[in-house]
């Protein structure tokens, strides 16, 4: 049924589906999974590396984690070569409102952006949607840190944790019960942020390092993490109030991993 | 009139030992009227590189912010720094690329490359570049400048000497112009950072 109605981006099939948006994101659930997760001081992205060979020249710093201004990066889960072209395009957009300006961009109006060009490619010209999701982490004066999520359809949102990739749903399943729980509850109930008692408590920046790694554990399902496979990303601010990008370095990403492992080890997961 | 001598600049930049200097006079003018004794005409693109530009005051602003754009850019891209030669070769061809509609700007480069060398520079308002291994000026009192720093240039100054030879050269040359003047600031580049100083010239 839906063969009909599946090979052009820009026909509605009859139960208001837009078949090749659909296989877009199919095509993502088999990229290395990267998740994120806003901090009250920063932000953090996790990546898995999906190494495909031991002979590959290693990449420039990054093949998940791409800087996009000095107040924002993205990570990427898809297609590679349609995550350049946006990432450039991103990057065009920050530089030039800056130049216009003066100011740096707000990270909403960065991501509509990206979102609308990628709107462009399921509505207009026959050409296929772009095979990438992106996270964005940033920063701006009026909202503070935030993280967005965007699909190929060109929808995004802004959220406190989220997946994708591979697995996407366990790493957000765990995301649910584990995200802001305060030590004293058992943590079953869906967190919803109704206020001070009772309400969601958001992680410090390495809590939310640890969270992510055990989210990657999760969805890795047996694999055993290490620096090689994981990429690790946190966004601060340092004392003059600019962005701090970092990527951990071997020696600290194998200290967050073995803490997670410490941790879990002491609750008595296996 | 000339357009380049509408708001009056005065520019210098020296290469020294592992060093280099550039300096500026601080004043914006229209025509004979005097506006601003702080106008900044030297900017840091990145810890090696500063560039100086002398000329139209709308243009001097404009550029400073288009090339810190396409720096911004090449930085993402690469993920390493511009080094002073790809800057003042991109300098040169943003100038070309408006020939027949040209910035009313002339650039002085100054920067260390990746070996630490002295690297500067100066070119028209159409680009065409000019390299040198002692001293590059630009500004309304040329003659003044170029005379200057002839006699007081010499090869392998550190950046204290560096310092003084720049502060006297462009401070004796602005004397005799109207248009530039009301002091000046020079910047010393060396591996381990910038320092700025403030000059105390004649206010007038």
């Amino acid at each position: 049924m839906a063969r009909r109605y599946d090979s052009s981006t820009t026909t509605f099939s009859p139960e208001g589906r837009l078949h090749q948006v659909e296989y877009a994101i199919e095509a993502i659930n088999n990229a290395g999974t990267s998740v994120g997760i806003l901090a009250k001081d920063g932000v953090v992205m996790a990546s898995e590396k999906k190494v495909t060979s031991g002979l590959l020249a290693p990449a420039r710093i990054s093949e998940k984690t791409y800087k996009l201004c000095p107040h924002a990066t993205c990570s990427v889960a898809g297609l590679t070569a349609d995550a350049n072209i946006l990432i450039d395009q991103a990057r065009l957009r920050a530089g030039r409102y800056a130049y216009q300006y003066q100011e740096p961009i707000p990270i909403e109006n960065l991501v509509e952006h990206v979102c609308n060009y990628k709107q462009a490619y399921t509505q207009y010209g026959g050409l296929r949607p772009f095979g990438v999701a992106f996270l964005f982490a940033g920063y701006d004066e009026s909202h503070g840190f935030q993280l967005y999520q965007s699909d190929p359809s060109g929808n995004y949102s802004g959220w406190k944790a989220t997946v994708i990739g591979a697995n996407n749903q366990a790493g957000k399943s765990l995301l649910k019960t584990e995200y802001g729980s305060s030590k004293k509850d058992d943590g079953d109930e869906m967190k919803t942020d109704d206020g001070p008692e009772g309400g969601i408590e958001m992680p410090d920046v390495a809590e939310a390092t640890r969270l992510a790694v055990k989210v990657l554990n999760k969805t890795m399902d047996g694999a055993v993490a290490s620096p090689e496979k994981l990429e690790l990303f946190t966004m601060t601010l340092d004392e003059d109030g600019s962005c701090v990008h970092k990527i951990l370095n071997e020696a600290e990403a194998k200290a967050v991993i073995a803490e997670v492992e410490a941790e879990s080890a002491s609750s008595g997961d296996t | 009139m000339s357009i380049l001598e509408y708001n009056g600049a005065a520019i210098i930049a020296m290469a020294g030992k592992d060093c280099v200097g550039i300096a500026s006079d601080n004043r914006l003018g229209i025509q004979f009227q005097t506006l601003a004794m702080d106008f900044k005409k030297v900017f840091k693109m990145n810890d090696k590189l500063m560039v100086g530009l002398a000329g139209l005051a709308s243009d001097v602003q404009t550029l400073d912010q288009l090339l810190r754009f396409r720096m911004n850019l090449y930085e993402l891209r690469e993920e390493r720094e511009m080094t002073p030669l790809v800057f003042t070769n991109l300098l040169s061809n943003m100038l070309y690329e408006k020939r027949f509609g040209p910035y009313f700007c002339e650039p002085v480069v100054a920067g260390l490359d990746e070996k630490g060398q002295p690297h500067i520079a100066t070119m028209d308002l159409i680009g065409a570049t000019l390299s040198s291994k002692d001293f590059v000026v630009a500004g309304t009192c040329e003659g003044n400048l170029y005379g200057m720093c002839e006699t007081l240039w010499k090869p392998d100054m550190d950046k204290e000497v560096l310092f003084e030879t720049l502060a006297q050269a462009l401070l004796a040359s602005v004397d005799r112009d109207a248009l530039s003047g009301w002091g000046g600031v020079v910047h010393i580049i060396t591996k381990e950072g910038v320092i700025s100083r403030e000059l105390k010239g004649r206010q007038d």
